[in-house]
């Protein structure tokens, strides 16, 4: 099995003409998928295919994919290379699927609805989800089974390393990534090439690559998608790095909280390592490089680069000072390159296409495509890769959907915990590393949180500020004990508890947060209560002192109460999960104050806008 | 006669690098910290979790210092002093503005957070803060959580306690607060806080610390405590230094000392 | 270079103590002469001439150096005299119970070692000895 620069290509190619005569059925089995039931879905097509006499054909393949990134609309199935799209699939429509497989015909009821135009549409290739979408990063999400070597390899897996160890030196790998001026993926946007450069330059023999796998911020769920979905191309990307820099060992950091990615890895380093891709003597060169999967503990804060460190070094994740970079002095205290997930799953496509090739998309500042994960109140949830230079506007509204109907946009957080929330006014902004910062948010890793008028936007902050309260190491004092304090005094906010000076005690807490803290997790933890403060300070100042929360979220700042536009349809006692509202039909409904938790469901389903949202008494 | 001054090298003239710091050209050594260099200058920076027996660690973040480059194009950044190496060609400043702020915010931080500590609250009032800005938890206890004592512990003796939990729950602790198979009882920790927030008792010939109680070994010659039997044993197991040594108090040392000496003299 | 040292006459010593004390205000927050650097073991015979002085022999292989986890035990280049240095102390008082001869003292009050440094060059002791017991030269 184990395979040379010279026998490579031929199976490539071998394996390419086997596949294009296939059909497949591919379900997928990602982590949502398989909640809503994905590997049953695919179990019981298995057993279709069998009692249609498919099941041993060379065909017809079913394929159990890794996440496609639109997990809402799971379980997920679709028609290789037809490209139908089934969504919502359960286990018992497994025949009529087969059935439609076989004719031809596709299964209306399972078909994609467009809510603008109303139609049915039958391929993925239609649906504005997907094809707006520029995959590449998730060229193979969804394509392949994510456990099958042969399939990445038919996809051009492999091809760019193969191009490498062919007759490019490490020299040439770095000057290509630089060239193509790929940036940091994870939410630091540092120059990869420099980077690589910089611990290639290091002395000593030891250097080593990590691949980080930690995706803390909440909501974001690119790498988990990679990572379970095509993780023979971060393996590659891992691969061209090592060889470029001269290291000969590799970590994968994962997360505690994504086992399938810890699974599907372990299995592709396993084949990997088969067919010679890892290990002594890759692909008959004198280049050896292994690979090693560390797991997480569940702490946010080992995302940052020098607690990932410490903690696959078995010490407790606390970030260090990087006066002295881990280029020079990382892992174990040698010249380290930890990259992304995503970063490194770009590396195989520049080299393979070149570094030409891919600064072409993009902007000045940040070339290439972006994952997001486009979560909160937008009409399409999930995993939406463009390229740099979109416009927010057209990403929130064309691509993921736009807001929901009846509800106005309010602001986007971009970022994470990390990153700051953006209003209306700037929806012309281009996602990318630098226009983003300069408005006072960030990319981050990706993690878009689209918020309507129903967001309060004090109560975002404080959100933010309890996770990281919750995930700060405790090392420094800035972020330790300000964070504690800024915690305190939006709580109180949201409470109807703030005073006039709590604006300044703000300022100043999210002061020497940016200056004294230690790491990235304390210097921009600032960034969600600064960014809301800057761009919805009627918000705070309406709950200061007006003590009314107008978004209808803080309990003690708001009721909901019913209009006389009230019809009496009940609709609205029969969605409260309180079960605090009562009247009679055709009578104007009442709600109890005292039960009333404030969730909305009233405002949300009355059709005649009878709910309304007052100050408290 | 043996020298024992540690780091004690012949410095080349090739490895000294100029800089400044607040205005004044300095000469350093190439990748020495900033804070030796303003001491060795004359210049006051406080320092809470700094210890010159052990690595520096960074966590107080009151030695932050203003630092620049010509070839930053105006850019500067807050860096530890104690952790930030010497360069060729920075500009150092100590007393900025933003310094300043940062120092005082993190001094009213800390006394909020422990009230009562002495050197907290020097501090405080030196960089005239009187009354505390933010929610004070008057139960704090002293603990700032500088980590001297665990890096003193962890490098220097026997590693018995150790930073544990995340986040506002950390403290200094032994592994599951239980009595700690290798502390020694030396009250080092204690003896190195800054705030005095480690508890002991140390009543004659019984100590107790970190929950675990010592026998101090009695004078030999007197009965005054001496040093307890694990330090004694630790001690003895490091090189050069002999048990027997141990049961006797420095006092009595002195008189079994001229007694030896009239032996071989008269 | 060589350095200069101090020489003790024990027949010399009188016992009355004066360098204690000298030795106690000059350097002892306490300025208890029981604590301290330079001890006279006056004879417990009362002979005339038979006290000895008991003084840090600054010794070539110092048990206390060695004891010492925190490296705050130094070689004064200039006088030969091994030196405390505070700032690196983590006041284990591992050297007190190293010196075999008690010449390492612990400060109770302050919980500090202290032992003998020569003063820098200039013992305060050899000053205010009448008998001249002690000389530094």
């Amino acid at each position: 099995m184990r395979q040379t620069l010279a026998t490579l290509p031929a199976l490539r190619e071998k394996l390419k003409a086997e596949r294009s005569l296939l059909r497949c059925i591919m379900v997928c089995c990602g982590t949502g998928c398989r909640a809503r039931g994905g590997m049953e879905v695919a179990d019981a097509i298995r057993d279709e295919l069998a009692a249609a006499g498919l099941a041993d054909t060379v065909k017809v393949e079913l394929t159990r994919t890794g996440c496609h990134g639109w997990c809402e609309q799971g379980p997920i199935v679709t028609f290789e290379p037809e490209g139908v799209f089934y969504t919502q699939v359960k286990p018992e429509k497994a025949r009529e699927i087969v059935a439609s497989f076989q004719s031809g015909e596709p299964v209306q009821k399972l078909l994609y609805r467009d809510a603008k135009t109303k139609r049915h549409l039958v391929t993925y290739h239609e649906v504005p989800f997907y094809s707006k979408q520029t995959r590449w990063a998730m060229r193979n999400v969804g394509r392949i089974a994510p456990t099958e070597i042969g399939q990445y390899v038919a996809r051009d897996g492999y091809k760019a390393l193969e191009k490498v160890l062919s007759g490019m030196s490490p020299e040439d790998v770095i000057s290509q990534v630089e060239k193509a001026r790929l940036r940091g993926r994870g939410g630091g946007g540092f120059d990869a090439g420099r980077k690589w450069r910089s611990c290639r330059k290091a002395a000593g023999d030891v250097k080593y690559v990590i691949c980080n796998g930690d995706e803390g911020d909440p909501g974001a769920f690119m790498d988990r998608s990679i990572m379970e979905a095509d993780p023979h191309g971060v393996l590659e990307g891992m691969i061209l790095c090592a060889y470029a820099v001269g290291a000969r060992e590799g970590y994968i950091y994962v997360r505690q909280e994504y086992p399938l990615a810890v699974e599907h890895l372990g299995m592709a380093i396993a084949a990997a390592r088969e067919y010679g891709l890892l290990g002594e003597g890759i692909l008959g060169t004198d280049f050896s490089f292994d690979i090693r999967i560390a797991r997480g503990g569940g702490a946010f804060v080992c995302g940052e680069s020098s607690a990932l460190m410490r903690s696959v070094e078995g010490r407790p994740g606390e970030p260090r000072a990087k006066y002295v970079h881990a280029t020079d002095r990382g892992l174990f205290d040698k010249p380290t390159v930890l990259n992304n997930v995503e970063t490194f799953i770009n590396v195989p496509l520049i080299l393979d296409k070149g570094a030409e090739w891919f600064a072409a998309l993009g902007t000045e500042g940040s070339k290439g495509t972006k994952a997001f994960s486009v979560v909160g109140k937008v009409n399409h949830n999930g995993l939406i890769e463009v390229p740099m230079g979109m416009s927010l506007r057209e990403l929130i509204f064309d691509v993921a959907g736009g807001m929901p109907k009846g509800r106005s946009f309010k602001g986007v957080q971009t970022g994470g915990p990390s990153g700051g929330c953006l209003p209306e006014a700037l929806l012309d902004l281009p996602v990318d590393f630098d226009s983003l910062t300069e408005a006072g948010s960030m990319m981050g890793s990706g993690g878009l949180i689209v918020m309507d008028d129903r967001n309060c936007m004090v109560d975002v902050a404080r959100y933010f500020i309890h996770f990281l309260v919750e995930e700060s190491c405790g090392k420094c004092v800035p972020c330790r004990d300000g964070l504690k304090q800024l915690l305190e005094i939006l709580t109180r906010i949201t409470k109807g508890k703030g005073r006039e000076e709590d604006f300044g005690k703000i300022e100043d807490l999210c002061f020497v947060l940016t200056e004294g803290s230690l790491c990235a997790l304390g210097k921009s933890a600032a960034n969600p209560v600064l960014s809301t403060v800057r761009h919805f300070r009627d918000e705070y100042e309406e709950h200061v002192r007006a003590g009314y929360c107008k978004a209808g979220v803080c309990r003690d700042l708001c009721r909901y109460v019913i209009t006389d536009e009230c019809t009496g349809c009940t609709l609205c006692a029969k969605s409260c999960p309180a079960e605090c509202i009562s009247g009679d039909r055709k009578q104007v409904h009442v709600i109890d104050q005292e039960k009333c938790t404030r969730c909305g469901s009233c405002f949300d389903v009355c059709n005649f806008g009878a709910v309304a949202i007052r100050g408290r008494a | 006669m043996r020298c024992v001054r540690p780091r004690c090298r012949s410095v080349e003239e090739s490895e000294m690098i100029r800089l400044t710091i607040d205005g004044k050209r300095v000469e350093a050594r190439n990748g020495e910290f900033l804070l030796a260099l303003a001491r060795r200058e004359g210049i006051e920076i406080p320092t809470l979790c700094h210890h010159e027996a052990v690595e520096p660690a960074g966590a107080c973040r009151l030695c932050m210092v203003e630092v620049t480059k010509a070839q930053w194009n105006g850019f500067s950044k807050l860096v530890t002093a104690c952790l930030y190496p010497a360069e060729e060609g920075l500009v150092v400043r100590t007393d900025t503005e933003r310094v300043m702020k940062t120092r005082r915010e993190v001094l009213e931080l800390l006394l909020a957070r422990s009230p009562r500590a002495e050197a907290v609250r020097r501090l405080a009032r030196q960089h005239g803060i009187t009354v505390p800005k933010y929610n004070v938890d008057e139960e704090g206890d002293n603990c700032i959580l500088c980590d001297i004592c665990t890096r003193v512990c962890s490098t220097l003796v026997t590693g018995a306690i150790a930073r544990v939990n995340r986040g506002v729950a950390k403290k200094v602790a032994t592994p599951f607060d239980e009595a700690s198979d290798v502390c020694v009882g030396c009250l080092s920790c204690a003896r190195s806080c800054p705030t005095e927030a480690i508890a002991f008792l140390d009543d004659g010939l019984k100590r107790t610390i970190w929950g675990k109680t010592f026998d101090v070994v009695a004078c030999s010659v007197c009965g005054a405590p001496t040093v307890t039997k694990e330090q004694a044993l630790w001690m003895a197991q490091r090189k050069g230094v002999v048990e027997e040594d141990f049961h006797v108090c420095d006092a009595c040392k002195v008189g079994k000392t001229g007694q030896a000496c009239r032996k071989v003299m008269w | 270079m060589e350095s200069k040292l101090m020489h003790v006459f024990p027949e010399k010593c009188t016992a009355c103590r004066n360098c204690e004390q000298a030795c106690a205000f000059a350097h002892l927050h306490e300025g208890r002469p029981t604590r301290a650097r330079i001890r006279a073991d006056a004879d417990p015979q009362q002979r005339e001439g038979k006290n000895v002085l008991v003084v840090c022999y600054q010794c070539d292989a110092a048990a206390c150096v060695a004891a010492c986890p925190a490296n705050a035990l130094w070689r004064d280049m200039k006088t030969g005299a091994v030196y405390h240095v505070e700032s690196r102390c983590i006041r284990c008082s591992s050297c007190v119970a190293a010196c075999p001869f008690g010449n390492m003292r612990w400060e109770p009050l302050r919980q500090w070692p202290s032992k003998c440094d020569l003063c820098g060059g200039d013992p305060v002791c050899t000053r205010f000895c009448p008998t001249g017991a002690i000389q530094y030269k």
